[in-house]
């Protein structure tokens, strides 16, 4: 901290060095796959002229606060920022240089940061293996071929027809309204002093209605390998038409996957989920995959007041005890659960004859089959009857 | 203290409020305060997010300035309103007097008839402010664009007046708990930071700093017996507000020692849920042995 005066008296060039290592951070991070823009990168080297360049610490959580905005990017910015200032390639010998009288001063505590957020880096470390190509890891990935135009074609209908009947829900939002709860008082100032303050006509305002969030939480175990390009197009679809929708798979693990869908193109869209999930066609574990969705996503309200819908065949491998407890959990937390079971086919005598099935079915409210892309734009017109 | 020279400053005046920030909430709080930016902090719940804004005010002499979100709220109640029973009786009465001149309609929306609410406050006062928008994420999503202007320039456009804008911007905390993501535009115009769990001896410190009164060796069983419940898988982790909670409770029992006993009748202090109280009972002496 005491150099930080010493540093800013330093003329322009003095610093550039350390400008364009910051700069260079901050592309290597963009990289990596953070939204990091030319203003964030400012903000870095403005933050670092209050704070000390020469300290590891001060470099480490300046960038963190400004350059990272979720906590889900946490773990790419530690590992980022390890390779980049502590790593061994030439940029550190180029910094430790730079800083030759701060890197003995650097504190191990600066060093051990990075660990102290274990869960997230340890994902990131995972997914890094996996794109840069372990043979193993690339086996169980999957790609698909590029979209049919009937394919496409479904892909809009259902766009179409999710857009037109997403489950309503009423906020306590109010809007200006013909007939509604609460008389509209700035309305009614403003008409009124066209009549020379004589509030001649009552305005009103009514509550607003906005869609529920919709959970699509995808199995892409083996034994739904057939099945898994159509449900992820569904889902694509989905989360196209409409904005509270959100997208996970699972297998034995679960991933979420709505980000990646965000591409304008189903192609790249699927392709990028495609290698997102790590376990395609592997085992199933419905019951802990579930029970990671309510830890993680569904207590914090992700699915409060939503319809959730399961796409699964049911065939779980792990405790039905788990899966039971998990379903009952995710039942309180959320509005109504639709199971799409693709053996159910277009059976209307279907009854699910699989543990995992029978073990959840108390909790579903409504079960259809999804086996194929007609039978999912199905759902998107059952919707809003669910209300 | 008008403001911080450097980190460790800062966070020896956070610590003299009692609140004990470490490295990064102080770094990101002193960045912050130097560059005139708003802080998003995200965090498990009971983990101090709003604690924060609180002592800021109280270490630096300002007045906190608290807007609550909830769901539905509106401009009106976050940024102004105009005061319409006044307004209306305003026009009956200079209509019934024929007094109504060319000023008359400026005047009635003018600053007479503005009622302020907290974001319309905080821009005002300026610097002797910290305002704290408090649990953004349980606004509904269009609630948030009323927060850019504020946020990124700490000015108000109110058509009927004009920009009010902030000569020194005050302080502005603000915070989620992620029960949903909040817009890019939101978080582009703040920092970031991430409030986890302290790790076991910090969180001792918190607790010894908050309730003095309760013994360092029962708070360190305390502080244990708390990091094996968050092992556990339950519904509802308890927070370090959780744990103050418990020591304090133990404390007015008279305990000095968490004993399984003792433990069972005050689980209510941690333990906020049916099924998490029937997984900890079953578990409870793995939990309070040791320390």
């Amino acid at each position: 901290m005491a150099e930080n005066s010493g540093w800013l008296r330093t003329p322009v060039a003095e610093r550039d060095p350390i400008i364009r290592l910051l700069v260079r951070f901050g592309s290597e991070l963009r990289a990596a796959g953070l939204a990091v823009g030319s203003g964030d990168i400012m903000s870095y080297c403005a933050a670092m002229t209050e704070l000390d360049p020469a300290d590891l610490a001060d470099l480490y959580w300046a960038g963190r606060t400004v350059l990272v905005c979720r906590r889900d990017d946490i773990g790419v910015y530690d590992r980022v920022f390890r390779r980049f200032f502590l790593g061994d390639d030439d940029q550190a010998a180029e910094l430790l240089q730079l800083n030759a009288a701060a890197a003995s001063r650097v504190s191990q505590a600066a060093l051990v940061l990075p660990a102290a957020e274990p869960e997230p880096g340890e994902r990131s470390e995972e997914a890094v293996a996996g794109l840069m190509a372990s043979d193993v890891q690339t086996l169980r990935h999957r790609s698909f071929a590029a979209c049919t135009p009937d394919e496409l074609a479904a892909v809009r209908r259902i766009m179409a027809r999710i857009r037109l009947t997403r489950p309503l829900r009423r906020t306590r939002r109010t809007a200006p309204a013909r007939r509604g709860s609460a008389p509209d008082l700035r309305r009614m100032v403003r008409r009124s002093m066209r009549m020379h303050g004589e509030p001649a006509e009552l305005c009103w305002r009514a509550r607003k209605a906005r869609p529920r969030p919709l959970i699509l939480i995808l199995d892409v175990s083996g034994s739904m390998a057939d099945y898994s390009r159509n449900l992820l197009q569904f889902a694509y679809s989905a989360r196209r038409a409409a904005a509270r929708v959100e997208v996970f798979c699972f297998g034995t693990r679960l991933t979420r996957i709505t980000r990646e869908l965000d591409h304008r193109r189903p192609d790249d869209a699927l392709a990028k989920a495609a290698r997102t999930v790590f376990d395609w066609e592997g085992g199933t574990r419905i019951g802990a995959s579930l029970e990671s969705f309510v830890r993680e996503w569904g207590r914090r309200g992700l699915c409060r007041g939503g319809v959730v819908a399961i796409c699964s065949d049911g065939l779980d491998r792990g405790d039905p005890a788990t899966l039971a407890a998990a379903m009952e959990r995710l039942s309180r937390l959320s509005y109504r659960i639709i199971w799409l079971n693709p053996h159910k086919g277009t059976d209307p005598a279907f009854r699910p004859s699989t543990l995992g099935m029978m073990v959840a079915a108390p909790h579903i409210d409504l079960l259809l089959s999804g086996h194929d892309l007609a039978s999912l734009e199905e759902l998107a017109t059952l919707l809003p009857s669910i209300n | 203290m008008d403001r911080p020279e450097n980190v460790g400053e800062l966070a020896d005046t956070l610590r003299q409020g009692g609140y004990l920030a470490d490295r990064g909430l102080a770094t990101a709080l002193f960045v912050a305060i130097r560059m005139h930016r708003p802080v998003l902090l995200e965090g498990e719940v009971g983990v101090g997010k709003t604690e924060v804004a609180k002592v800021l005010a109280a270490v630096f002499g300002r007045r906190l300035i608290r807007l609550q979100c909830y769901e539905g709220i509106e401009v009106s109640q976050a940024l102004y309103e105009w005061d319409y029973a006044r307004q209306m009786l305003h026009i009956r009465a200079l209509s019934e007097r024929q007094i109504a001149d060319s000023d008359a309609v400026d005047k009635l929306f003018g600053p007479k008839f503005l009622l302020e609410r907290p974001l319309l406050e905080a821009v005002r006062a300026g610097e002797r402010a910290v305002l704290l928008i408090d649990e953004v994420d349980r606004a509904d999503d269009e609630f948030e664009a009323f927060l850019l202007e504020v946020l990124s320039d700490f000015q108000i456009s109110i058509p009927e007046i004009g920009t009010i804008k902030a000569d020194s911007p005050p302080i502005v905390i603000l915070t989620s708990n992620r029960t949903r993501e909040l817009h890019d535009a939101l978080k582009r115009r703040c920092l970031y930071h991430w409030i986890g769990y302290p790790p076991p001896d910090r969180e001792t410190e918190i607790v010894l700093l908050k309730e003095p009164g309760v013994g360092a060796a029962l708070t360190r069983k305390v502080v244990a017996a708390v990091n094996r419940l968050r092992e556990l898988d339950l519904a509802k982790p308890p927070g370090v507000a959780e744990t103050i909670d418990w020591a304090r409770t133990l404390h007015f029992l008279g305990e000095t020692d968490l004993s399984q006993a003792a433990a069972s009748d005050t689980l209510g202090a941690v333990v906020k849920e049916r099924d998490d109280l029937e997984l900890v009972r079953d578990n409870l002496a793995d939990i309070t042995s040791g320390g």
